[in-house]
């Protein structure tokens, strides 16, 4: 446990985290029109919100990225990425039930980037456990190493 | 096991922090005109292959284009892009200022075309089935435009003209 609570393990694993984010974030940021089909294809939101979604999602995205990358609020955004990734692997866990393959809108904004819904699952699955371990491990402080 | 007691007060304080940073930078960006989209969906389906377009290869497009004198090509591209080398003839249209674009004179112009060709510079080619969807909203008369698979990069490997503008 003393491993997972080396502060540089802690400092390694948001910054693989939030890079991941911010290479997802930046073409949404820079164009969210495409995640309205890409949200559109996982059959879960009524019409209405799906529009709200595409426009604030990406920024929450990149906010994460940077909010783990820098230090700045990042047991903040560890929240926000254990949210979100909760909530991706929700939605592809109803879809993989369903049977339906879906284009995840994970790393490509096109909706014709259709894969199998249990291999994203599958795939979402250890970034999921970063996130959870970012934001329920505490690093130990300089001092407890010292002592 | 993972309960190493984390201080909840602080994350809940920095969450609240981000999710305002979010709120504010989403807010403004979506009010920038050139990518405003709506804020509540109007219930509109994603674009359906046969439908709304269909996508057609680029030997086909050339060959649609030589052969029928009222064949519309539609650029979805930047203007710097559209500038520096377009499809002979093409005219450029953005879906988010599509209702702007569409003067009169165009919509007369789209509603007389045989046959209406829309490329973009990606070979995804999303936007450009998000634009053809929406041309057939505007102009209901109109025939279901193709989609150029592979986008102006495939129409340049088939060794098809470009033209520049001046």
């Amino acid at each position: 446990m003393r491993f997972f609570r080396n502060p540089w393990v802690y400092r390694a694993v948001a910054w693989v985290l939030g890079g991941i984010f911010l290479y997802a974030a930046i073409p949404k940021v820079l164009d969210p029109r495409p995640l309205l089909t890409i949200i559109w294809g996982y059959r879960i939101l009524p019409p209405g919100p799906i529009n709200l979604v595409a426009i604030y999602m990406p920024w929450l995205e990149l906010t994460v990225g940077l909010g783990l990358i820098s230090g700045f609020l990042r047991r903040g955004a560890a929240f926000w990425a254990f949210f979100l990734l909760t909530v991706f692997e929700a939605a592809l866990l109803v879809n993989a039930f369903r049977g339906v393959n879906v284009a995840c809108g994970c790393f490509s904004q096109s909706a014709e980037d259709v894969h199998n819904a249990w291999f994203l699952v599958l795939r979402d699955l250890p970034m999921w456990l970063a996130a959870a371990y970012l934001l329920f491990i505490t690093p130990q402080s300089r001092q407890a190493n010292a002592a | 096991m993972l309960c190493y007691s984390p201080p909840m007060g602080r994350i809940w304080r920095e969450a609240a922090i981000l999710l305002a940073v979010v709120v504010v930078f989403g807010t403004v960006a979506n009010l920038l005109p050139h990518r405003h989209m709506a804020w509540w969906g109007q219930g509109q389906e994603p674009p359906q292959a046969g439908r709304d377009f269909q996508l057609l290869d680029a030997d086909s497009a050339y060959v649609m284009g030589e052969s029928l004198p009222r064949t519309v090509f539609v650029d979805t591209r930047t203007a710097a892009e559209f500038n520096a080398g377009h499809i002979p003839g093409a005219l450029r249209l953005e879906l988010p200022s599509l209702q702007e674009m569409l003067t009169p004179e165009l919509r007369s112009g789209l509603a007389a075309a045989q046959a209406v060709i829309i490329y973009g510079g990606s070979a995804e080619t999303d936007i450009e089935q998000l634009l053809a969807q929406a041309l057939r909203r505007e102009l209901p008369a109109l025939p279901v435009p193709y989609v150029l698979a592979g986008g102006i990069a495939a129409w340049q490997a088939a060794g098809f003209p470009l033209e520049a503008q001046p």
